[in-house]
């Protein structure tokens, strides 16, 4: 009975404003309409709008004392909602309206508002997005907020929005010095903070490690840290480039790697992506008409520019050259892992001691295996391989429910180490078996491996990046162990050229699109006939 | 959506590690008919729906939509609200959705967003929407569709999610709640069985993570969005 009384009051009210709203009026009544609903409602969107209405209304037919009064009042009105409701995605936008409109703003008392509410919930994003554009608004040094993060984190366990505040703070006051090789001019509007123009001086972040290591030391539970740390960890993103140019006479075409993605679509040249499906791809491929290159006799030198970068490759083709190709060694080393210093290696290696020492003392916990397992990779990848995997073990173990994340994390690192001791050795095979591989990455660096050997691995599928391999000699032979098959160069036409998966009892996924199989009729039966452990059977 | 730490499910003593615990006769199959009816009683008339916008994409400057986009990407690899806003799975969901609709899903790092996704799940098998935060159901839907769409759904623990997600189910009025106890409503039931939906669930119709539809309906329009594999 009450609450029906309630409701009938609720309704009314909210019925008279809809009418006034739509009569056009302004009025104090308004006011006091929509201020009883919000009280009650400050996610009634509708009301707020319609309250900025009465109020620019009344911007007009006051003077500016008047005006700075109302908004005060407002301020002091919104200041009860959120009492109530500090999570109102309609409060706190209208108190951002009404600061940004008010004629003498008192910024002091805004950003002293915000320091009580996270002092209540330092976990209020509404609250920390309102502080961002007081901060904004009334020009807050990024020191003096950098050290209000290092007052919350010394004080709350529940960091995570300190840590990530830091993290976009600490980029604005010690970007990375200007002649240090991977800057290169104005920061794109859009860039990441993965991105090296985002990326902390040196020094910086060798104070920055402590800091989180005392933060983890002192509770080794409290995640954000460890989020944090991995940040701090990452390795500095390549430079923008054409990264390899292969030539082959044989096939008349050039197959191009780029450092990223891109769209070479509709560019001069014929170009294709490799990429079945998706238009933006690291590996493009050009055929060039037939007879330009296809004489042995001659000697042709190919340029491949990359207009948007202002950056080209050259590969010259010799006489008596089948193939050619071009590619920075300089990059080898830094593949994977961030240029480090002899003084960034050195205070990394007391990192991974100190970390090791709190393993020991948690050996449960996942954040520990995994920050010890990230800190190895950045410090030799190769030499940490076999440690690399029995930590990976364990924390599958400790971490069940992530189990074939790490399985991923592991299976893309193993790849890593591939790829340098392929570059080492200055071979184009790929072998990597008896790894437990559950994923293939990094194809757009497998462009000129000849031969690929992924037996006695775990992998269910292969994924369509892997026509990257653009040099690759399918041998129907050496597929006989393996657990996948893939779709290279439409080929397959007949259930012979099949025959020998047969003796993949593994073989789940089987993916024939654009073969010429896949039209021959009662294909689908056929090949369930002969390969009965398929469950997946693209055609 | 209020947390009521009152709620004898909810764990709240440790200030790092917020969950729930599924008692042992919570739901744990799946009440497909007592859910039918839930929604039916809701009523279903022409009239109670209508389109929102019929915005075409080429009324949109998409290059500088994406660039704003890109602009909330975060150290974690997530997004959230604004440039310079904490990640959170409801804003992830929206721009891994956005980036699948306008072909840019290489201009994620899905390897360390899926990570964050993936360290959504807690011990309950429940998903929160961001670290030390309550699981709740719709986040079942927020990260798992966000892990769907950048290729990397099987890196949480699908079983204990399933339980969480049927522990959440009112055995009497149909309809999922937030958490195993809480009361039902539409918001997370739609969630509950979408999440089922992605997880694998065949009594469901397969359901599309970029736009929350059955996959036979965008079949038969001829709409398949981009996902990584």
């Amino acid at each position: 009975k009450e609450r029906e009384k309630k409701l009938q009051i609720y309704v009314a009210a909210r019925d008279a404003c809809f009418t006034k709203r739509k009569d056009g009026v302004f009025d104090d009544e308004a006011l006091q309409l929509t201020q009883q609903l919000l009280s009650s409602n400050p996610d009634f969107a509708t009301l707020w709008n319609y309250r900025r209405e009465i109020l620019l209304h009344l911007e007009t037919v006051r003077n500016q004392d008047e005006v700075q009064k109302i908004y005060e009042a407002e301020l002091s009105f919104l200041e009860s909602c959120l009492k109530v409701n500090p999570k109102s995605y309609g409060s706190w936008h209208h108190r951002g309206w009404v600061s940004a409109r008010l004629p003498r703003p008192d910024w002091a008392r805004e950003l002293s508002l915000c320091d009580r509410c996270l002092s209540l919930d330092d976990r209020n994003f509404h609250c920390w997005d309102y502080r961002r554009m007081v901060v904004k608004m009334s020009g807050v040094p990024v020191k003096q907020e950098l050290d209000f993060t290092d007052r919350l984190i010394g004080s709350n366990f529940s960091n995570y929005s300190s840590w990530h505040y830091r993290s976009t703070l600490l980029p604005l006051l010690h970007p990375q010095a200007p002649d240090t090789p991977s800057q290169c001019g104005n920061p794109p509007p859009s860039a990441s903070p993965q991105t090296h123009f985002h990326r902390v001086c040196e020094e910086q972040l060798l104070k920055e490690y402590e800091l989180v290591q005392n933060a983890f030391f002192t509770d080794p539970n409290d995640q954000s840290a460890w989020f944090y740390y991995r940040w701090l960890l990452g390795r500095a993103e390549r430079d923008e480039m054409i990264s390899c140019v292969y030539v082959s006479r044989e096939e008349e075409r050039v197959a191009v790697a780029f450092s990223r993605p891109v769209n070479a679509q509709s560019v001069g040249v014929e170009w294709q992506s490799v990429h079945p499906h998706f238009k933006n791809s690291p590996v493009w491929i050009c055929s060039l008409p037939p007879g330009t290159i296809s004489d042995v006799a001659n000697e042709h030198n190919l340029t491949v520019h990359w207009t948007e970068k202002h950056s080209h490759r050259d590969c010259a083709l010799y006489t008596g050259r089948s193939e050619s190709w071009c590619r920075d060694t300089a990059t080898d080393l830094e593949l994977f892992r961030s240029e480090l210093s002899v003084e960034k290696t050195s205070v990394l290696q007391s990192e991974l001691q100190s970390v090791r020492q709190l393993q020991e003392l948690e050996p449960l916990n996942k954040w520990c295996l995994l920050t010890i397992i990230l800190l190895m990779r950045a410090l030799d990848p190769l030499g940490y391989e076999k440690e690399t995997l029995a930590h990976f073990q364990t924390l599958k173990d400790v971490d069940s429910m992530r189990s074939a994340y790490y399985s991923d994390l592991c299976s893309k690192f193993m790849i890593e180490n591939t790829i340098l001791k392929m570059e080492y050795a200055e071979v184009r095979v790929f072998s990597i078996s008896d790894r437990k591989l559950t994923t293939l990455c990094h194809l757009d660096q497998l462009l000129l491996v000849t031969h690929i050997n992924l037996s006695s691995n775990q992998l269910q599928q292969l994924p369509p990046q892997f026509a990257m391999l653009q040099c690759l000699e399918v041998r129907i032979g050496t597929l006989f162990f393996l657990l996948f098959f893939i779709n290279l160069n439409s080929e397959i036409s007949t259930l012979a050229d099949l025959q020998p998966l047969a003796s993949c009892p593994k073989l789940k996924r089987l993916d024939l699109r654009g073969n010429p199989i896949t039209q021959t009729t009662n294909a689908e039966a056929e090949l369930a006939g002969l390969l009965p452990s398929v469950t997946d059977l693209l055609l | 959506m209020g947390v009521s730490i009152s709620n004898d499910h909810v764990i709240g003593t440790s200030a790092q590690l917020k969950d729930v615990i599924i008692k042992p006769d919570a739901p744990s199959s799946l009440l497909l008919d007592k859910h039918a009816d839930y929604i039916a009683a809701y009523g279903s008339k022409k009239d109670d729906y209508t389109t929102t916008n019929s915005g075409k994409m080429d009324t949109i400057n998409v290059d500088k939509a994406v660039e704003f986009v890109l602009s909330c990407m975060n150290f974690d690899g997530g997004f959230g609200c604004r440039p310079g806003s904490e990640s959170h799975a409801g804003q992830i969901y929206c721009c891994t959705g956005f980036l699948s609709l306008t072909g840019q899903l290489h201009q994620l790092n899905a390897d360390l967003l899926g990570w964050w996704l993936c360290e959504r799940q807690l011990p309950s098998g429940g998903l929160n929407g961001r670290p030390e935060k309550l699981p709740d159901v719709c986040y079942s839907w927020w990260v798992l569709a966000s892990l769907k769409i950048i290729g990397r759904i099987h890196w949480i623990d699908k079983a204990k999610l399933r339980r969480f997600i049927l522990a959440c189910q009112d055995e009497e009025t149909g309809g999922f709640a937030d958490r195993p106890g809480d009361m039902v409503d539409p918001f997370h039931t739609l969630f509950g069985v979408a999440g089922l939906s992605l997880l694998g669930d065949e009594q469901i119709k397969a359901v599309n993570p970029v736009l929350c539809m059955p996959e036979d309906v965008l079949q038969r329009i001829g709409l398949q969005p981009d996902l990584l594999s």
